[in-house]
C-alpha cells in the first residue's frame, strides 16, 4: 500500500508543479480568437498569410485603414493626403502616436518601413504591392513625400496594407530581430508568442486612438476545424472564422454562440498551370483549361456544399472590386461538349493530374468542394490524385517555388484593397510568385490599367481584360467567398467585410 | 548485485546504439537525407553544400559516425520550418508528453489495481467475468474514438470540462482518462493472473493454515508480491504507454512531442521528426533500465536467472 | 462359421464401444464449444464480415466513390430525412455510407491480414533461428529484437510512413516490418524448450539436417501458437491502421477507410453523426471479434498456453 501511495503523491507533486504557470488574465478581461494555422514570423511584409495581416493590424498601424460602415479609406497614422501631381503624394502625419518602445512616431518612420519594402535585396514578399512607389522623402517630422513610377490610381487603397515599422528597430535591430518581435504604434502589445500554440497580446495603454475593451487578448492555434467549433460551443474561444456552412446549425442552436456571415474579396479558383512553371501538362493547351471549367457544375457546389454561401464568378475578379463585369456570364456545365473538347485537344482517354490541396484556412469547405470538384472532372475523364500539404506555411512555400503545378487550390484576399488590380497583378501577371499563368496581352491591360487615374479608362481596361481570362479560360473559375464567422454570445462582433478580424474593437455583450 | 548492473547496462548500451542505428536507417537509407532534411524552397547551392556536409559520397558508416557523434551534442539539425535547432524543439515540448504519461498511467492504475485483485479473489464469479468482459472491451476500443466521443459529452453537451488544450488540471482529465483507459485493460489483467499466481503459492497457503486474516493474507503478501509482476510488466509496457499518449494527444490537441511529431511529418521537416524518435526511444530504453534496475533489486531471482 | 459369428459379435461389440465413444468425444466437444460460445459466437461475426468484404461489390448497394452533392448529409433510413436506399445514410459528398464501410473493411482486412502475413513469417523464421542455433545466432537477433521493441508501434510506423509516404502498400510493408519482433520473442522460448526434447535429440542423431528438423518436426508444434498470435495481431494491425489513416497518414481518401472516414467524420460529430460513428463501430465490433475469436481460440487448442 505504501508504494502505491508514495507512487501518487509523486505523481501529483509533478502534476502541481506544472499546473504553476497560471495565466495572470481572467476570463472576463481576455478575448479568446482562434487561427488555424500559426504565423512563421511577427514581420507583416515578410508573410503573404492573413493571419499576418491580422496580426499586423492589432500591434502595428497603418497610414490609412478602411472604415466598415461607409467602406471608405479614412486617415489613421497620417492625417491628410494630397496628389501634388500626377507622380507624387504629399501626407501629413499625426503627431501623437508612439512605439510600443517610447519614440515617437515620425516621417522618418514612414520612409524607413518603405525603403526595406521596396529595396529588392531584402526579398520582402510584400514588394510587389508596392512596386509602383519609386521613393519616399521626409519633407519634416510629420509630413513625408512619396513619388510613384507614372501615375498610380491605387495609391491611397494601399495604404491599408502596409504597416508602419520603426526606423530605430529596423537600424539597431535588424531583420531576424524583427521576425519575432514586433514593434508597433497599435493598440495591442506581443507580450508571448508561444510557436504554433498561441499568442498573448495585451493592450497599450499608451494608444493615441480608442482604446480595446478587453486588456487581453489570446490567439490560439487549433488546426481542427472541429475542435475550434467545440471550443467556440464550451467557451474556449470566442471567435472562430471560416466555419463550414453545413456547421452554422451546430453553433446558432447551441444557445452559446452564433453564426455571422459576410460576402468577402476573397475569391477561390483552381489555378492551372498554363505557364508551365511545374513543367509540362495538358493544361497548357486552352482547350484543356475550357474541358475543366465545362466540366464541373459549380452552381450545384455554391448551392449544396456551400447551402449558397458563394457568389458565382466568371473571373477572379470579386463582385466587390472596382472593375468587376457584372456582364459577363461564367460557363455553364456541358459535360459532352467537355469530352469532345478533350478529345479534340489530343487526350480522347483522357488524363491524369496531380491535385495540391491543403487546409481550409480561409475557404470554409474545402475539403468537401474539392470531392465535389474532382468527382465532376472525373466525369469528362480528368482523373486528378489529391496531394495532401497540412500546413498552411509549406503549402505557400511550394506555390511560390513553382512546384505546386499543374493544378491546385489558390484563393486570394486581394489584401483588402477592392480593386481588379489586386488580384491581376499577384495572380495572373506574368513571372509573379503567385501567379501560373502567362498572357502578354492581359499583362499589357494590367498595367494600362495600374497606370492611370482616370476611373472610367480603368473600368473599361478591366472589362476587356477579364473577357480575356474567360476565354481563354486561365484557371478554373469558383467563386467569391462569403465568410462565415462563429461568434460567442459573451461578446459583441460582427463578419468584417474585409477579412480583417479586429479583436480590438469587440466588447463583452452585457447580460 | 553489481554483475547484474553491468549486465543491464551493456545491454542499455547496445540497445542505444540499435536505436541509432535505425533512426539513421530510416532516414538516411530510406529516403534521400539532402531532400529530407532541407527545407524545399533551400537553392542548389545550399542542397551541394549539405551533401558535401553529409558526406554522401562517403560510406555509410562514415555518415552515420557523423549522425551519431552530432546527435550525442544533442544537434540533430534545424528545423527548417521554425528555423531553431530541432532538439531544442522537441525538448520543449516534452513536458506535456511526460506529464501526460503518468497521468494517464495513474489513471490505469487507479482503475487496474482494484478490478483486477477483485477479480482475482473472486476468482470465477460473476464479478470476475464481468471485469475481464470490460477488460476485453476496453482491448477493442480505439481509443481516438473514444478520445472524441469524451470532448462531445463533456465539452459540448455539458460544458464542464475544456475541449482541448493545455494549462489547467481539468485540462488533464479527459486525456488522462483516455490513456489510462487504453492501458487499464491489459493492466488488469495482468494484476488478476498476478495476483492468482501468488495466491497459490505455498506461503500464502501456509499463512492461510497458520490462520492468519484473509485480509492480511492478502494485505500483507499476496498484493506485495503480485506488485513485481506487474511493476516489470508496466515497466514494458511504458513504450505502449507512449504510443497510447501519441494518439490521444492528437485528439486533444495536446502540446505535446507527439502532436509535434505529426505536424512536422505533415510538413515534411524531418530533422524534428528523426529527434523525436530518437529522444522518445531513448527515454523508453531508460525507463526499461530503471525498472529492471528496481525489480532486480527486490527479486533476487530475476538477478541470478536468465 | 462359428469363427465369422463370433468375430460379427466382437466387431460389433467393438463398434458399439466405438460409436459410444465417438458420442462423448463429441459430446464432449460440444460441451468445450459451448464453454467457447463468446468465441464461436465472434467467429460467426467475423464471418459476415469477412465475407461482406471479400463479396463487397454484390453486397454493397452502391458505388462508394460516386458522388452526389444533391444528396449529401442524408441520415440513416429509420430517420426523419432518411431513406432505405441508403440504409446508413449519406456522407458529405453524397457517398453511401454503407457500401464504403464495406469496401472500409475491405481495406483494413486486406491490411491486416497482409501484415500479419508478412510479420509472422520473419518473426518466426528469426525465433526458430534464435532459439534453434543459439548463441551468436541468438544474442544479434534478440538485439535486434529489444531495440525494435523498444520504439513503441506507432512511432515506428509514423517515423517510416513519414519517409515513404502514405500509401496503401507502404502501410502494410511498415506494419508487417514493424511488428515482427513480437513473434520472434514467443517463438524463440518454445524452440528452446522443444530443443532439449528427445525426439529432436533423436533426429540429430539420425542425421537430419537443421532445417529438416526446423521445419519438420520443431515448427508443427508451433503452429497452434502462431495462430493465436497472430490473430490477435490483425486486430492491433488494424485499430493502427485506422489511427494512421484517421491522422491522414495512411490510406487517402477518397478510398474509403474506417480510418479515414472517422477523421472526416470528426467535424460533423454534432449535427451529422453517423459519417463517424458507424465506422467507429465497426472498427471496435471487428477487433472485438478478433479478440474474442483470438482468446477462444487460445482456450480450444492449448488452455495452458502462456499468453
Amino acid at each position: 500500500m505504501g508504494r502505491l501511495a508514495s507512487v501518487a503523491l509523486v505523481a501529483l507533486v509533478i502534476l502541481g508543479g506544472l499546473l504553476g504557470p497560471a495565466d495572470a488574465q481572467t476570463k472576463d478581461d481576455t478575448v479568446v480568437y482562434a487561427f488555424q494555422s500559426d504565423v512563421q514570423n511577427w514581420d507583416p511584409p515578410n508573410s503573404v498569410l492573413r493571419e499576418s495581416i491580422i496580426l499586423g493590424y492589432h500591434v502595428f498601424d497603418h497610414l490609412a485603414v478602411r472604415d466598415l460602415k461607409t467602406n471608405r479609406v479614412v486617415p489613421h497614422l497620417a492625417t491628410s493626403w494630397k496628389a501634388l501631381d500626377d507622380t507624387t503624394w504629399e501626407l501629413k502625419l499625426r503627431r501623437d502616436a508612439r512605439f510600443h518602445d517610447g519614440t515617437k512616431f515620425t516621417a522618418r518612420d514612414v520612409k524607413a518601413t518603405f525603403d526595406r519594402v521596396l529595396n529588392p535585396e531584402n526579398k520582402l514578399t510584400a514588394r510587389g504591392n508596392h512596386a509602383k512607389i519609386k521613393s519616399i522623402e521626409v519633407v519634416d517630422d510629420y509630413s513625408v513625400q512619396f513619388k510613384t513610377d507614372g501615375p498610380y490610381p491605387l495609391f491611397v487603397e494601399r495604404l491599408t496594407a502596409q504597416v508602419m515599422q520603426s526606423e530605430k528597430v529596423i537600424k539597431e535591430k535588424g531583420h531576424e530581430w524583427m521576425q519575432d518581435n514586433p514593434v508597433g504604434t497599435g493598440p495591442y502589445k506581443l507580450l508571448k508568442w508561444n510557436k504554433k500554440q498561441e499568442h498573448l497580446l495585451v493592450r497599450n495603454d499608451d494608444y493615441w486612438g480608442s482604446k480595446p475593451s478587453f486588456k487581453y487578448v489570446r490567439i490560439r492555434i487549433i488546426p481542427e476545424t472541429a475542435t475550434q467549433i467545440a471550443e467556440l460551443i464550451s467557451g474556449g474561444v470566442d471567435v472562430i472564422k471560416a466555419v463550414p456552412p453545413d456547421q452554422m446549425d451546430v453553433i446558432n442552436k447551441s444557445g452559446q454562440a452564433r453564426t455571422s456571415t459576410s460576402p468577402i474579396l476573397r475569391t477561390a479558383m483552381l489555378q492551372l498551370d498554363q505557364a508551365a512553371r511545374s513543367g509540362p501538362n495538358p493544361f497548357t493547351d486552352r482547350r484543356v483549361r475550357q474541358v475543366a471549367n465545362l466540366a464541373v457544375d459549380v452552381d450545384a457546389i455554391i448551392k449544396f456544399v456551400l447551402n449558397g454561401l458563394g457568389d458565382r464568378v466568371a473571373t477572379p475578379v470579386n463582385p466587390m472590386a472596382f472593375g468587376f463585369d457584372p456582364g459577363l456570364k461564367p460557363y455553364k456545365q456541358d459535360l459532352d461538349r467537355a469530352k469532345k473538347l478533350l478529345a479534340e485537344a489530343g487526350y480522347p482517354n483522357g488524363i491524369d493530374v496531380r491535385f495540391r490541396t491543403g487546409l481550409e484556412i480561409v475557404e470554409p469547405g474545402l475539403k468537401q468542394t474539392n470531392e465535389a470538384i474532382v468527382a465532376d472532372l472525373a466525369k469528362v475523364g480528368i482523373r486528378t490524385q489529391q496531394n495532401y500539404i497540412g500546413e498552411v506555411g509549406p503549402y505557400v512555400n511550394q506555390v511560390k517555388d513553382g512546384k505546386a503545378g499543374p493544378m491546385f487550390n489558390w484563393s486570394w484576399g486581394y489584401y483588402s484593397v477592392f480593386d481588379a488590380d489586386a488580384i491581376l497583378f499577384d495572380v495572373l501577371h506574368c513571372g509573379e510568385a503567385y501567379s501560373y499563368y502567362c498572357n502578354k496581352e492581359l499583362d499589357a491591360l494590367t498595367d494600362a490599367g495600374r497606370s492611370t487615374l482616370d476611373q472610367k479608362k480603368r473600368a473599361e481596361i478591366y472589362v476587356k481584360a477579364q473577357k480575356i481570362l474567360f476565354e481563354d479560360a486561365a484557371y478554373l473559375f469558383k467563386w467569391g467567398l462569403r465568410g462565415v464567422w462563429g461568434i460567442s454570445n459573451r461578446v459583441n462582433y460582427e463578419a468584417p467585410r474585409d477579412e480583417i478580424d479586429r479583436m480590438f474593437i469587440v466588447t463583452p455583450r452585457k447580460k | 548485485m553489481r554483475r547484474y548492473l553491468f549486465r543491464q547496462l551493456v545491454q542499455l548500451a547496445v540497445v542505444v546504439v540499435g536505436i541509432s542505428i535505425l533512426a539513421f536507417a530510416i532516414l538516411h537509407v530510406l529516403g534521400d537525407p539532402v531532400l529530407l532534411l532541407l527545407p524545399q524552397n533551400a537553392g542548389k547551392e545550399e542542397f551541394e553544400r549539405y551533401r558535401k556536409l553529409l558526406g554522401l559520397d562517403q560510406p555509410l558508416y562514415v555518415q552515420y559516425w557523423k549522425f551519431s557523434s552530432g546527435a550525442l551534442q544533442g544537434d540533430f539539425g534545424k528545423s527548417w520550418y521554425a528555423d531553431t535547432p530541432a532538439f531544442r524543439l522537441v525538448l520543449e515540448r516534452m513536458p506535456p508528453t511526460i506529464y501526460l504519461t503518468l497521468a494517464g498511467l495513474l489513471v490505469a492504475l487507479l482503475i487496474a489495481l482494484p478490478l483486477g485483485i477483485l477479480a482475482a479473489l473472486k476468482r470465477h464469479s460473476f464479478v470476475d467475468t464481468l471485469c475481464t468482459a470490460v477488460a476485453v472491451a476496453g482491448q477493442a476500443m480505439p481509443i481516438f474514438w473514444l478520445g472524441i466521443m469524451l470532448i462531445i459529452i463533456f465539452a459540448v453537451q455539458f460544458r464542464a470540462l475544456p475541449a482541448s488544450g493545455y494549462g489547467t488540471w481539468k485540462h488533464f482529465l479527459m486525456p488522462a482518462f483516455t490513456l489510462g483507459a487504453f492501458l487499464a485493460p491489459i493492466t488488469m489483467r495482468l494484476v488478476r493472473s498476478g495476483v492468482i499466481e501468488v495466491m497459490n503459492m505455498e506461503y500464502i497457503k501456509t499463512a492461510r493454515a497458520k490462520g492468519v486474516g484473509e485480509r492480511m493474507v492478502v494485505a500483507k503478501h499476496a498484493f506485495r508480491n503480485a506488485c513485481i509482476p506487474v511493476i516489470t510488466v508496466l515497466g514494458l509496457q511504458f513504450g505502449q504507454l507512449l504510443g497510447g499518449a501519441i494518439v490521444t494527444e492528437t485528439v486533444f490537441a495536446w502540446p505535446g512531442v507527439a502532436t509535434l511529431t505529426v505536424e512536422s511529418i505533415r510538413n515534411q521537416d524531418f530533422p524534428v521528426v528523426q529527434c523525436a524518435v530518437v529522444l522518445l526511444a531513448l527515454i523508453i530504453v531508460a525507463v526499461n533500465f530503471i525498472v529492471d534496475m528496481i525489480v532486480g533489486f527486490i527479486d533476487p531471482r530475476i538477478r541470478v536467472g536468465a | 462359421m462359428k469363427t465369422a459369428g463370433a468375430g460379427n459379435e466382437v466387431a460389433l461389440k467393438n463398434l458399439a464401444a466405438a460409436v459410444a465413444l465417438d458420442a462423448t468425444a463429441t459430446r464432449a466437444s460440444l460441451r468445450r464449444l459451448w464453454r467457447l460460445k463468446w468465441g464461436v459466437a465472434a467467429a460467426v461475426v467475423i464471418l459476415m464480415i469477412v465475407g461482406s468484404a471479400v463479396l463487397a461489390p454484390w453486397v454493397a448497394t452502391h458505388d462508394p466513390l460516386s458522388v452526389n452533392i444533391r444528396n449529401r448529409l442524408a441520415p440513416p433510413a429509420w430517420m426523419d430525412g432518411g431513406t432505405p436506399r441508403h440504409l446508413l445514410g449519406t456522407d458529405q459528398v453524397g457517398r453511401d455510407l454503407l457500401s464504403r464501410v464495406i469496401y472500409g473493411g475491405r481495406i483494413s482486412l486486406a491490411v491486416g491480414t497482409s501484415a500479419v502475413l508478412i510479420s509472422a513469417s520473419i518473426g518466426v523464421l528469426m525465433g526458430l533461428g534464435a532459439g534453434y542455433f543459439g548463441s551468436r545466432v541468438d544474442w544479434t537477433i534478440m538485439t535486434l529484437v529489444n531495440v525494435m521493441l523498444t520504439f513503441p508501434f506507432v512511432l515506428l510506423a509514423l517515423a517510416v510512413i513519414a519517409v515513404l509516404g502514405p500509401s496503401l502498400m507502404n502501410m502494410i510493408i511498415v506494419l508487417g516490418v514493424a511488428d515482427w519482433p513480437l513473434y520472434t520473442r514467443v517463438i524463440r522460448a518454445e524452440t528452446m524448450a522443444l530443443r532439449e526434447r528427445e525426439f529432436i535429440l533423436a533426429g540429430r542423431a539420425l542425421g537430419m539436417s537443421h532445417l529438416r528438423i526446423m521445419f519438420r518436426q520443431i515448427f508443427p508444434n508451433l503452429v497452434s501458437l502462431i495462430v493465436v498470435i497472430a490473430t490477435l495481431q490483425v486486430a492491433r494491425v488494424i485499430i493502427l491502421e485506422s489511427f494512421l489513416s484517421f491522422l491522414g497518414l495512411g490510406i487517402q481518401p477518397p478510398t474509403p477507410a474506417w480510418g479515414n472516414m472517422l477523421g472526416e467524420g470528426r467535424l460533423y460529430m454534432l449535427n451529422s453523426w453517423w459519417i463517424a460513428a458507424f465506422p467507429g463501430l465497426a472498427i471496435f465490433v471487428t477487433t472485438l471479434a478478433i479478440n474474442l475469436m483470438g482468446n477462444a481460440l487460445r482456450d480450444w487448442l492449448d488452455p495452458h498456453m502462456k499468453l
